[in-house]
């Protein structure tokens, strides 16, 4: 009966403890009256969107991303977070230089207005996908241009989202 | 001694060196003024080379040694931490696409690798635009007014697009009374009324940034455009506009001079017409009047008169068998003796009947007749011929036209059931002076009903 105590008493309080600051959302955010997003992160989302030439089938594809992260009320600071953090891996792809500053200036513009606190701020993004092993040359080359193809059909998605998100914002913080 | 000795040389020569890096003078002042001489201000520009912005820095004291001091930025630009500025005479810049335009950088002043001084900013509240240009003035004859047009390179571009335009003219030989107005768009419209008549004027254009997020400073003075004002042409008149203003201005004469002219008798007629007067329409009926006819109502001014009885009617038994027809036989015989001396030469279908029972009364003033028949102060018309009463008895009978006959016992109007056209009455020159008009003092109403329906009918 004892040890019973002592395991109920000692053990679950710090698993809480340390649980809470992973389900809390430390963001606050800045420029709700709109003026950052309208004049700059607009102007580099709708660069982007006119950037990326794809088919019109891709809109209909959803990613697991997606399922997991929505801009559901209260939870939009969480999802722009998640969102630029992803747009970050894109950087990688190199399409353009243009292209680069403008998807950096989306990211980052966001998260600073974003302020976030949340842990993990320093970690490395997690990379697109693993490399295949190469069977032939051929194979290889569509294998990559169907997954750039999915990369950007991605982005294209995860930009609308982050515009949506963002009205969102602007549109609760004018009716309060 | 000798280690102790070198000990304490090194520790004082440190001691210098420190002192001297940390600025301390050998009078002991500090010298914070150094931070002051490096004061710096800046300004950027946006979008000024495709897609690469410009920011600008300089010395606010133009007397500061600037060989070996470099500039850097640091925070709010994309992918890196820093960048060096570049330098051109005494203007440091940088141009990059890299600005984050979210945020505040750090610019500081470096010398020899380290910080002198650093100031915090943003870009986005130091904008400076690019000067307008191509200002042209064109001349709208048929509006009588200058239009200004100008051009502005950020009409195409993606973030600084809103921008105030200041506009600024003068007449060249005033050098500094220049006219301010403000616009947002690049077109301006100035009344040639508001400008002086053949002179010549300056204008020139500036903008600043006109949005809640973009701030910053005036531009440059795009170049001075010049343009000549009109002669007044005020005097000179439209030609059409002067015969038409010539013809009303006669035409308004003529009626005023027509009016004067035609006041009396035709227009105040018109306008104001005049009551009848009983006198005057008497003297238009009788058209000449002699000058001693003696026109009056007054039976007193027909004393002299001679007035005849009329005694004997010609067509006596019409007058009879007339009044047996229409009026039922209730009458007495005096009355019917009345009648019948009294109504002489009578046509019945005439409009008027003539029965005056006082002539054959005799002296007697006029007396209603009893029964269904009366005859009540009736009137007697004279013809139209002036009663000269001199001629009375020497012209023979005279004709009577008009008479009204007085009503029945019902008390109503039979003026119409003796309709009378013209009779002839003999008259007894013997009975004179007879008093024919004694009892007119009570039908004189009716006198002058009968003179302005006469008038009327005229």
């Amino acid at each position: 009966m004892f040890h019973v105590s002592f395991r109920y008493i000692f053990g679950i309080p710090p698993l809480i403890l340390v649980l809470l600051p992973v389900a809390s959302s430390d963001c606050d955010i800045e420029g709700k009256d709109g003026k950052e997003y309208q004049n700059v992160l607009m102007i580099s989302i709708d660069e982007l969107d006119s950037m990326i030439e794809i088919d019109s089938n891709c809109l209909n594809n959803e990613s697991n991303f997606f399922k997991k992260h929505s801009c559901d009320d209260n939870k939009e600071p969480l999802f722009l977070n998640r969102a630029a953090r992803k747009m970050r891996q894109f950087l990688k792809m190199n399409i353009s230089e243009d292209f680069n500053l403008h998807l950096a200036r989306v990211s980052q513009g966001t998260l600073k207005l974003l302020n976030c606190t949340t842990k993990g701020k320093g970690r490395k993004p997690p990379s697109l996908g693993e490399a295949q092993p190469t069977k032939n040359l051929e194979e290889n080359k569509s294998l990559k241009e169907q997954k750039k193809q999915n990369d950007l059909c991605f982005l294209k998605i995860l930009l609308q989202k982050i515009k949506t998100c963002w009205n969102k914002i602007l549109r609760d913080a004018k009716e309060h | 001694m000798t280690i102790l000795g070198t000990a304490l040389g090194m520790v004082f020569y440190l001691l210098q060196v420190v002192s001297g890096e940390s600025g301390y003078a050998q009078n002991g002042d500090f010298e914070d003024a150094e931070l002051d001489d490096y004061s710096f201000s800046c300004y950027s520009q946006l979008e000024v080379d495709g897609p690469q912005h410009l920011l600008s820095c300089a010395f606010e004291d133009p007397d500061v040694n600037s060989t070996n001091l470099e500039f850097e930025i640091c925070e709010g630009l994309l992918e890196v931490k820093c960048l060096n500025f570049s330098k051109t005479q005494e203007t440091y810049f940088i141009k990059t696409k890299k600005f984050l335009l979210i945020g505040d950088s750090t610019i500081c002043v470096k010398l020899g690798g380290k910080h002198i001084t650093c100031q915090k900013l943003n870009i986005v509240k130091r904008v400076k635009p690019e000067a307008p240009f191509d200002v042209k003035v064109i001349y709208r004859e048929e509006a009588n007014e200058f239009v200004v047009t100008f051009n502005t390179s950020h009409l195409q571009k993606k973030y600084v697009k809103d921008l105030l335009h200041e506009v600024v003219y003068r007449l060249e030989k005033n050098e500094n009374d220049w006219m301010h107005v403000n616009i947002s768009s690049t077109k301006l419209t100035l009344l040639q009324r508001k400008l002086q008549p053949n002179a010549m004027y300056e204008i020139k254009v500036r903008s600043i940034p006109n949005t809640n997020y973009f701030e910053g400073f005036w531009s440059e003075w795009s170049p001075s455009s010049h343009f000549r004002t009109p002669e007044n042409n005020s005097g000179k008149m439209d030609p059409v506009l002067l015969i038409i203003s010539i013809v009303s201005f006669f035409s308004v004469a003529l009626m005023v001079i027509l009016a004067c002219v035609l006041w009396k008798k035709r227009i105040k007629p018109i306008v104001w017409p005049s009551l009848p007067d009983h006198k005057k329409t008497l003297e238009q009926l009788c058209k000449k009047p002699k000058k001693n006819l003696n026109v009056s109502f007054n039976p007193e001014s027909f004393l002299d008169c001679q007035i005849h009885k009329v005694d004997g009617i010609q067509a006596r038994d019409e007058a009879e068998a007339f009044l047996q027809d229409t009026f039922p036989p209730q009458l007495d015989d005096s009355e019917k003796q009345r009648l019948g001396g009294g109504v002489q030469g009578l046509n019945w279908p005439s409009q008027h009947a003539v029965i005056t029972p006082k002539t054959f009364g005799g002296e007697s003033p006029l007396r209603c007749l009893s029964g269904s028949v009366t005859v009540c102060d009736v009137p007697v018309i004279p013809s139209s011929r002036p009663p000269d009463c001199r001629e009375g008895g020497k012209n023979g009978p005279h004709v009577y036209q008009g008479l009204l006959l007085g009503a029945g016992t019902t008390n109503s109007t039979l003026p119409h059931l003796f309709p009378f056209q013209s009779g002839i009455l003999t008259l007894n020159p013997a009975v004179q002076g007879q008093p024919l008009f004694t009892s007119l003092g009570s039908s004189q109403e009716e006198a002058y009903v009968t003179m302005s329906s006469f008038y009327q009918n005229q």
